[in-house]
């Protein structure tokens, strides 16, 4: 570390505006974003900034005259990335080609490499806009159309699902982002799609998976009983002795994709009246199972 | 991608100093409508927006000035760059 009065070139008598003058005078010449080129200039400028950073603070240039604090003692270096290190990018919203317009004009290998480098910013897409859309379930499993209500100025984004999206997918609408700064394309819109949960539905990939409560007599008797499906109701047949846990299969009533359709698979589940029902107490009085019948034998 | 609240944060400015620089353009957010979106670069250009103000005493005419040059120098920068890769590719070894 230098001397702080060296690196500003002032003396160690220097009032405070001649130190913040000396100061003023290097930064404008060693700032790095007006040094793009000059990979020095930021140490150098970190150097002068530190040594500003002593000599500016009455406190710490007292300590440090006093020889309590050494020149790094107060050390705090600008912090972040100069602007210098984004602006050599291209298609940001400062890009300039006013200072070479007229070198682009010739029909030399120059002119061409200037006006192909500014045309290629010229026709620069606009930025992506992103979105989350809730989807009901059943939207979800059969697609709908959706608007959303985009954010003041642009009208509203007409979004179509298609028929079996999943939760978490991204649907890119082209063109429908942010208009080009220059005269390219806009950008897309970008609809992230979160599914909600439906009351009795659940998926998995394309099965559609459902519990169906049935009576005690539907279970030992069979019968026909209605059982939702995504697409509406359906009319499936319980087989005689049904029990809670059996899994019927209702073929291409899943999810309905290009490559054909999922399943759906109904869990029966034999439900008891949640009401007193004398007759059927009266009946299962009287109803012996056969010797030996015992649910809990394996246990 | 900075949301308004992280950049002011981040680029050490108030809601009224943001409307006026956006209004002079000396920063140009991502997306124009609300909600509006900030990058690094923004961070970056705010940062020296202020060294020229208050390091450098620069005022706000001399600052409009000098962010248009070192625009303009930024894009000879990279014209200067590309016409020297062309030519090095070219050019016999």
């Amino acid at each position: 570390m230098r001397d702080p009065y060296e690196v500003l070139g002032v003396a160690k008598t220097a009032t405070p505006e001649e130190i913040r003058k000396a100061y003023r005078g290097l930064a404008k010449k060693l700032h790095p974003d007006l040094n793009p080129g000059d990979k020095r200039a930021e140490d150098r400028f970190k150097e002068v900034s530190v040594a500003n950073d002593l000599l500016s603070d009455p406190e710490k240039r007292r300590r440090y005259d006093a020889g309590e604090i050494d020149a790094s003692g107060a050390e705090k270096a600008p912090q972040g990335r100069y602007y210098r290190e984004y602006a050599g990018g291209t298609g940001h919203p400062y890009e300039s080609h006013g200072g070479f317009a007229d070198f682009a004009e010739g029909d030399d290998i120059f002119a061409e490499l200037l006006r192909r480098s500014r045309e290629a910013s010229r026709r620069r897409p606009g930025a992506d806009l992103h979105f989350v859309l809730n989807v009901p379930f059943l939207d979800a499993v059969n697609g709908a159309t959706r608007t959303i209500a985009l954010p003041h100025g642009a009208g509203p984004l007409e979004v179509t699902i298609p028929a079996g999206v999943e939760d978490g997918q991204v649907l890119r609408l082209k063109g429908k982002g942010e208009p080009s700064p220059g005269e390219g394309p806009p950008g897309d819109a970008l609809v992230q799609i979160v599914v909600e949960p439906h009351r009795y539905f659940t998926r998995e990939g394309d099965d559609i998976h459902l519990e169906l409560p049935i009576t005690l007599k539907e279970a030992a008797l069979g019968g026909e009983v209605r059982a939702p499906t995504p697409a509406g109701g359906v009319m499936l047949k319980v087989p005689k002795h049904s029990n809670t846990g059996d899994v019927l299969r209702l073929k291409g009533k899943g999810v309905k994709r290009r490559r054909g359709a999922g399943d759906e698979l109904v869990r029966l589940k034999v439900v008891m009246p949640t009401e007193a029902d004398p007759e059927l107490d009266r009946f299962l009085a009287d109803w012996t199972p056969p010797a030996g019948y015992d649910p809990r034998k394996g246990m | 991608m900075l949301n308004e609240e992280e950049f002011l944060k981040r680029a050490e400015l108030d809601r009224t100093t943001l409307e006026v620089w956006i209004r002079e353009e000396w920063l140009v957010p991502v997306r124009s409508t609300e909600p509006r979106g900030f990058t690094d670069m923004d961070v970056a250009r705010a940062k020296l927006i202020h060294d020229l103000q208050r390091n450098m005493g620069v005022n706000e005419a001399g600052l409009d000035v000098i962010l248009h040059l070192i625009d303009q120098m930024h894009g000879l920068r990279k014209a200067l760059a590309e016409a020297v890769a062309t030519l090095r590719e070219r050019t016999p070894h």
